[in-house]
């Protein structure tokens, strides 16, 4: 069973509030350890500087988006084990179809209460400490 | 020679939603109570749009449901505005409502205000007018494009508080199964 607090994530969202809102909302699953980025480029740089185990990203966002973001980790071999959990804001067939074709872990739809987050997060690490 | 006004394309704007638009004819329309619009627009661009909300009971900060709802509907308005055109830098906001209702218990109105009010501190976005809690309902007229905005106060207020409507459930992806 993995603790929760021993999972680094990386937070990409470029609405600042919303970063705020899934950071708490890791706090109170057990996540310890954050980083975030305002947007997809931003996030990339986060991850090839320093893999996390973890990228919780919005799907809209500036400069390259959730769909791009996805690709890019996977597609560079020091992140492309990273778990990937994609954010949207509506429930998109197509979207989610294309990011699972990418390589995406799981999706979530907002707005999302706690427990759908850790029932997506304990989808791809299983049962969380 | 007479000068004949552009007719308005008028659209209400009701509890729980939101329109983006770039037409300059578009007025769009709201009676706000203890509910809060933010009305946004870029400029330059010449795109804007409003949303009309009232947060669920509880805590405005933590996860607690009035904030996840909140920023989901600040969210909307704003992707919808960047979808259309704007930039981010250069938006702006004018915020209404969040009035105290003459038979309330409690101020409800107050929290919605504040929360919008933190919401745009939080993101930056620029904060330039409006007209915000205060006794009892408002009409807002906002043109989206120009950023022109109209309140006056509502009588019956009564009319312009209606009960919570809990956001319309959000549909999964259809069969699709992932995990």
């Amino acid at each position: 069973m993995p603790a929760a607090s021993a999972i680094h994530t990386l937070i990409v969202d470029d609405q600042q509030s919303m970063r705020s809102l899934i950071r708490t909302s890791l706090q109170q699953i057990g996540f310890r350890e954050f980083r975030e980025a305002a947007d997809g480029e931003a996030g990339l740089r986060e991850m090839i500087g320093r893999p996390a185990h973890l990228v919780i990203s919005d799907f809209n966002m500036p400069k390259l988006d959730g769909l791009g973001l996805l690709r890019a980790v996977r597609a560079h071999p020091p992140t492309a084990g990273a778990a990937f959990i994609m954010l949207t804001g509506r429930a998109d067939r197509e979207l989610v179809q294309r990011a699972v074709q990418f390589g995406v872990n799981n999706y979530l739809v907002k707005p999302f209460t706690v427990a759908q987050l850790k029932d997506k997060l304990e989808g791809v690490f299983g049962p969380l400490a | 020679m007479a000068v004949v006004a552009a007719p308005h394309r008028r659209i209400n704007v009701g509890q729980g939603e939101h329109l983006v638009t770039d037409d300059p004819s578009v007025l769009l329309t709201t009676i706000l109570g203890s509910c809060v619009a933010m009305c946004l627009r870029d400029p330059v661009a010449g795109v804007g749009g409003m949303n009309h909300f009232l947060l669920p009971e509880g805590e405005g900060d933590g996860a607690g449901a009035a904030r996840r709802y909140g920023a989901y509907a600040m969210e909307v308005l704003v992707n919808d505005c960047l979808k259309a055109g704007g930039r981010r830098e250069r938006l702006e906001a004018k915020l209404f409502g969040g009035g105290r209702m003459f038979d309330a218990l409690r101020d409800v109105g107050q929290a919605n205000a504040d929360f919008a009010e933190r919401f745009l501190r939080d993101e930056g976005i620029a904060h330039v007018g409006g007209s915000l809690r205060g006794l009892g309902g408002r009409r807002i007229q906002y043109w989206p494009v120009s950023g022109r905005a109209m309140q006056r106060p509502v009588a019956d207020a009564m009319a312009a508080t209606p009960a919570f409507r809990q956001p319309p459930p959000v549909v999964d992806a259809g069969a699709l199964e992932l995990f």
